[in-house]
């Protein structure tokens, strides 16, 4: 068989499967992007249950890395059967707090009242990673929230936030 | 079916079955396959020495791989994947259904590239005919490895990160690759029914690839799927019994001489061989190449 008969359909292979592979996610990430864009609806809209709702309100959690010191607030909010967490505020290490644009952070798609799981967005070296993660509630005020990524992990201490 | 391909997998999930498949597949599947193969050579009074202490250089081959490859993997997968996968690949691929199965099946078309590189390339065969000089054919014979075996992998699945491929999902699809290779190491399954000896690569097909027959040389080189040799023209149906092992047979079961006679003869050729330019050639030609006015020499 000539050399460019196997170079080109080995490309042929290539192209097909990694293209398929790119065309399913951009697919799924322009899908994700359309679901975050619909009206989110509010925690009036779904049924209470007050064994997991008093997760919802504002969380503060205290930072001490290279990349960051300080403090952010996160607003967790009931939507549909999920808890999502958006950035509210950012606190220096003197507790000037600056608004925050909101993002999602965390996405709790389970909680039983005691403990749940979901996923995390960590940011490592300017790129950010949806990790799977765990909750833990201490009391109704404050919950450790735990991840492992490739044995890159943490435990952080979210606590009720009074402002 | 889109909906389907695009569901996210969670990481936990997929390292579940990988090690199911992966890691537990030698405790519910190769050792008892082993164990029933011993078993078929006592039946037919091929059980002797000479089959045990193959076996057990083929194992003491593996741990001297294993080693190498760990110092290896460590390195390539905590620096030089991640760094290619950070700096020089295309946008990353979400964790989906189509992503992995994508992901597999191209490390199963690397594999193929990288097997028939070294076969055809001197510096590969010479790490290369180790695996293949057992003059038996069972599932230890799998674990026969020679000393540099497990750089060509890395060198091959690099493009696979650069295609924004995970790395670890990269590394597990081929260890998944390997894993099956190894169930196709036995004498004890015949030709399966013809779908399947059609698209995957069967016991049967690498018999071919491991026999010293002359037509049987350098066919077969696929890992799951035989439609890639079908595809690039170096497919050979089982016909003729396999005589197992190499042209020039090692005739030894020295874990030792097993493990190091490929590099050993391949540094007796360069040896042979006039001139810097040519002994560097006969790294990258094949590994039946002498200059032109220079004869094979017998080792």
């Amino acid at each position: 068989m000539k050399n460019s008969t196997l170079l080109f359909r080995s490309l042929l292979v290539i192209i097909l499967l990694a293209g398929g592979a790119h065309l399913v996610t951009y697919a799924a990430q322009n899908k994700d992007s359309i679901t975050t864009n619909e009206v989110i609806p509010d925690t009036e809209n779904t049924a209470p249950n007050y064994e997991t709702d008093y997760i919802v309100g504002k969380w503060i959690v205290n930072y001490n890395s290279d990349d960051y010191k300080g403090a952010i607030v996160y607003d967790i909010k009931k939507e549909g059967n999920k808890f999502n967490a958006y950035t509210y505020e950012y606190q220096d290490e003197k507790g000037y707090g600056e608004k925050a644009e909101k993002t999602k952070t965390l996405t709790i798609n389970s909680f039983d009242g005691y403990k749940g799981k979901g996923t995390y967005k960590i940011e490592y070296e300017g790129e950010t990673y949806d990790v799977q993660c765990n909750i833990d509630m201490v009391d109704e005020n404050s919950f450790k929230l735990s991840y492992d990524y490739y044995g890159y992990g943490d435990v952080e201490t979210w606590k009720r936030f009074k402002s | 079916m889109i909906e389907f391909l695009s569901q996210k997998i969670s990481w936990i999930d997929l390292e579940y079955w990988f090690y199911i498949f992966n890691d537990l597949s030698l405790l519910y599947l190769i050792v008892p396959f082993f164990v029933l193969e011993l078993i078929r050579y006592a039946y037919l009074k091929r059980l002797n020495a000479n089959v045990i202490f193959d076996s057990l250089a083929n194992i003491i081959t593996f741990g001297a791989f294993f080693a190498i490859e760990i110092l290896l993997g460590i390195l390539a997968i905590t620096k030089l994947y991640f760094w290619i996968y950070q700096n020089i690949s295309l946008p990353h691929l979400d964790l989906n259904w189509a992503t992995i199965i994508a992901c597999i099946i191209l490390a199963d078309f690397a594999y193929y590239w990288e097997h028939r590189m070294m076969h055809r390339i001197g510096i590969g065969w010479a790490t290369h005919t180790v695996h293949h000089s057992s003059p038996h054919f069972n599932m230890s014979v799998a674990y026969r490895f020679g000393p540099f075996d497990a750089i060509m992998p890395i060198v091959f699945s690099l493009p696979l990160v650069m295609l924004g491929f995970d790395p670890i999902l990269v590394l597990l699809s081929e260890v998944f690759v390997q894993v099956f290779q190894t169930l196709l190491h036995t004498e004890i399954i015949g030709k399966l029914i013809k779908p399947v000896e059609f698209i995957f690569n069967t016991p049967s097909h690498h018999r071919v690839h491991h026999g010293s027959n002359r037509q049987y040389w350098d066919k077969n080189y696929a890992g799951i799927f035989i439609i890639w040799d079908r595809l690039l023209g170096t497919f050979e149906p089982e016909v003729e019994k396999v005589v197992y092992g190499i042209s020039e047979p090692l005739q030894s079961t020295n874990p030792i001489k097993v493990f190091f006679h490929g590099i050993t003869r391949f540094f007796k050729k360069l040896k042979q061989i006039d001139g810097i330019h040519n002994k560097l050639l006969a790294f990258i030609k094949p590994p039946d190449w002498m200059p032109s006015n220079q004869k094979i020499p017998k080792s």
